[in-house]
């Protein structure tokens, strides 16, 4: 080979491996390949080595729609309550609603009443769960308190081992009732369109009666346990009113014809950034208000509220992002439709400053006090004389086309809409699960920390844990398929400085 | 209705209780299969578990279940065995798919901070022992590398529907070695 062209050869290579270099660059930091199934906190520096951006990514359910096309819309209270191991009864319900709209069919009173009741025993299930077991490291424990003390065992040596052997027989109880409709949890039988499979037998009143008496009573203890451990805490008082998980965004809940929270039915209310009612919706108008924004850099879908348009991971009344769960239900409504919960609301934002709350971590308060409404509203229900009335159906006469079913899971808002074909056989199917709707929240959080804890390429000592503790204050769906093994979302965080190069990582272990 | 038999290929799931129900006394050796059904390589659990069920010999002092719940559920499984094989997915992206890492419950972390969802096995096992439970003495972990544990589907990938006769076998290996001691 003659010179030139050798040096042209040489130069042509060059380009063409400096290309390809650039080009797999950017296919190991494309998000689409990258491995799923951990939290991936992704954090881009400037040149200055300041954070320019930060971002948090869930793992999400993909697939849905594929999945459901050609299916009988009738299946999909059982098939969806297979998605989430923690929620089945969540999925189910939102499904079961969705197929009512899909056959225009008003379920009877006795079914709505039942409904509600197996729901609000799950939230209160679900809630005691959460309490007990999750947030009760970070604020029963104290956040002060050693490591090896906040987990669970340290939660039980601070409440006691009676407080702990209680909060499982609760719970083996509540789920005996939800058994009792619905036969198995993840494969339950309770929801059909117009109404439910089972009534209550009368010979079984007296029993569930008690369990909602045992029932309130633990809720109200909760509460207490609660006051006498977290609030008498200066430091854990001082850490929920903290900046670093407050933003002021807006907060949607489903309420009732009073404007009172419930988590079974109702219509879609959003207060904006200072308290002021923005909307309020039935569910079928639910596109008008709620759209997708997908980022370039991920394939997390980020709900926002379409008639104020996309400006970024802002806060703020001219901002879309809102939130949803307990302290977003507690905001979005004007009080709780029972006594002790009201009691329960007005301590808590008396001692807060007034509606709305912005404090993330103010949600774990929030959840108690929910429970405390749930189990009144038990009550309520399985004293109702029409509870074991016969009429559990009314039958569908109408073609089905279009159905869109919304409850308050326990971490927030959710909503079933599906649309067939005049058999009944899906042709497009959507999901919208609780955490969508705190997805630019939650990445509002994990910038906010990031931020503050990277200078000039430095990473302080306690951003994993401080981004942790977010994510648990989120309490995000989709740990569904991390489940037992290491039980949490592992979070793995990725800094890349302003040429894209990775620099450093860290393991949540 | 929704039935697992619309699906090729995919069994019934067994009944499943925990062993605190019921009226025989529980079989001291239990395998128990964790996993999602409709969420592709995610189902490896429940599948392997039925497999090592028809493998077994109805007299083995084992039993094997399969669960598709979370968070307290696992505690009513463990409590009152004596040993206990977990068949789990997971993905650690350190591993080919398809590969088969078998973990002690001890070493597990068992009291990571404060844990994003739901309780882990080693969250469970110092809960159970916290209340004064009877606990198992020996909990081995099955974990097999999966590819996507997200996508709705009744089918797992490939890749992972290729090591399931190798899964199935370690598995029996580890249930022996329990049941054997």
């Amino acid at each position: 080979m003659n010179q030139e062209a050798q040096a042209a050869w040489n130069q042509a290579n060059q380009l063409a491996n400096a290309a390809y270099h650039q080009a797999r660059r950017r296919v190991t930091i494309d998000p689409i390949t990258r491995l799923e199934g951990h939290g991936k906190i992704d954090i881009w520096l400037n040149p200055e080595g300041d954070v320019e951006r930060a971002y948090l990514q869930i793992p999400e359910l993909r697939g849905f729609e594929v999945f459901s096309i050609g299916r009988p819309a009738e299946d999909m209270p059982q098939i969806t309550s297979r998605i989430c191991g923690v929620c089945p009864t969540a999925h189910h319900m939102a499904a079961t609603k969705a197929l009512d709209d899909l056959y225009q069919v008003e379920p009877t009173p006795t079914a709505k009443k039942i409904r509600e009741l197996v729901y609000d025993t799950f939230v209160m299930e679900d809630h005691a769960l959460h309490v007990y077991i999750l947030g009760g490291p970070d604020f029963i424990v104290g956040p002060e308190a050693p490591a090896e003390l906040r987990n669970v065992v340290g939660v039980i040596q601070k409440v006691g081992v009676d407080v702990g052997k209680k909060v499982i027989s609760m719970r083996r109880r509540l789920r005996e009732l939800i058994t009792y409709f619905g036969g198995k949890v993840i494969h339950p039988v309770l929801g059909l369109p117009g109404g439910v499979s089972k009534g209550l037998d009368p010979a079984r009143l007296p029993e569930f009666k008690q369990l909602a008496q045992d029932n309130l009573d633990f809720a109200l203890f909760t509460l207490q346990v609660f006051k006498d451990i977290v609030l008498k805490n200066p430091d854990y008082v001082k850490l929920i009113t903290s900046d670093d998980y407050t933003h002021r965004t807006y907060y949607m809940g489903l309420v009732d014809a009073n404007n009172r929270l419930n988590f079974y039915d109702g219509l879609v209310r959003v207060v904006d950034p200072l308290g002021k009612e923005y909307a309020k919706f039935p569910i079928q108008k639910y596109r008008d208000y709620v759209a997708e924004h997908v980022e370039p850099w991920s394939y997390v879908k980020f709900c926002y509220l379409k008639p104020i348009g996309w400006s970024g991971f802002e806060e703020g009344p001219k901002s879309s992002v809102y939130a949803v769960a307990p302290l977003a239900r507690l905001n979005a409504c004007d009080g709780m439709a029972t006594p002790q919960a009201q009691k329960a609301y007005d301590e808590f934002y008396q001692t807060l400053g007034g509606k709305p709350v912005h404090h993330t971590l103010a949600n774990h308060w929030a959840r108690v006090i929910e429970m405390i409404y749930a189990a009144e509203r038990i009550v309520e229900l399985i004293n109702d004389p029409q509870i074991t009335a016969k009429d559990i159906r009314t039958i569908p006469t109408r073609k089905p086309s279009v159905g869109i079913g919304v409850v308050e899971a326990p971490r927030g808002t959710l909503i079933h809409h599906f649309e067939t074909d005049d058999n009944g056989i899906i042709k497009m199917a959507n999901l919208i699960v609780a955490t969508q709707n705190n997805a630019a929240r939650i990445a509002m959080s994990v910038d906010r920390a990031a931020k503050g804890l990277i200078k000039k390429g430095m990473v302080s000592g306690g951003l994993l844990n401080k981004i942790e503790m977010a994510f648990r204050a989120y309490d995000p769906c989709f740990g569904c398929a991390t489940h037992s093994l290491p039980g949490h979302l592992p979070l793995t965080v990725h800094i890349y400085d302003h040429r894209r190069d990775l620099v450093q990582e860290l393991v949540q272990e | 209705m929704f039935t697992e038999a619309t699906a090729p290929g995919v069994d019934r799931p067994r009944p499943m209780a925990p062993c605190s129900e019921g009226p025989e006394p529980s079989k001291p050796v239990l395998v128990l299969g964790l996993g999602n059904g409709i969420l592709c390589d995610d189902s490896i659990g429940l599948r392997v578990v039925r497999a090592v069920r028809r493998r077994l010999a109805p007299t083995a002092p084992v039993e094997c279940l399969e669960t598709e719940e979370m968070g307290l559920a696992l505690l009513d499984f463990l409590v009152g065995r004596r040993d206990v094989v977990l068949v789990d997915a997971v993905q650690t992206g350190q591993i080919p798919v398809g590969q088969v890492q078998v973990i002690e419950g001890s070493e597990l972390p068992a009291l990571s901070q404060g844990s994003p969802h739901f309780l882990g096995v080693g969250e469970t096992l110092a809960l159970g022992n916290a209340l004064g439970f009877p606990m198992p003495q020996r909990v081995r972990i099955v974990a097999v590398e999966v590819q996507d544990p997200f996508q709705l589907s009744l089918q797992m990938s490939p890749a992972v529907e290729a090591a399931f006769p190798g899964v199935v076998d370690r598995v029996l290996a580890v249930v022996r070695d329990l049941a054997g001691a």
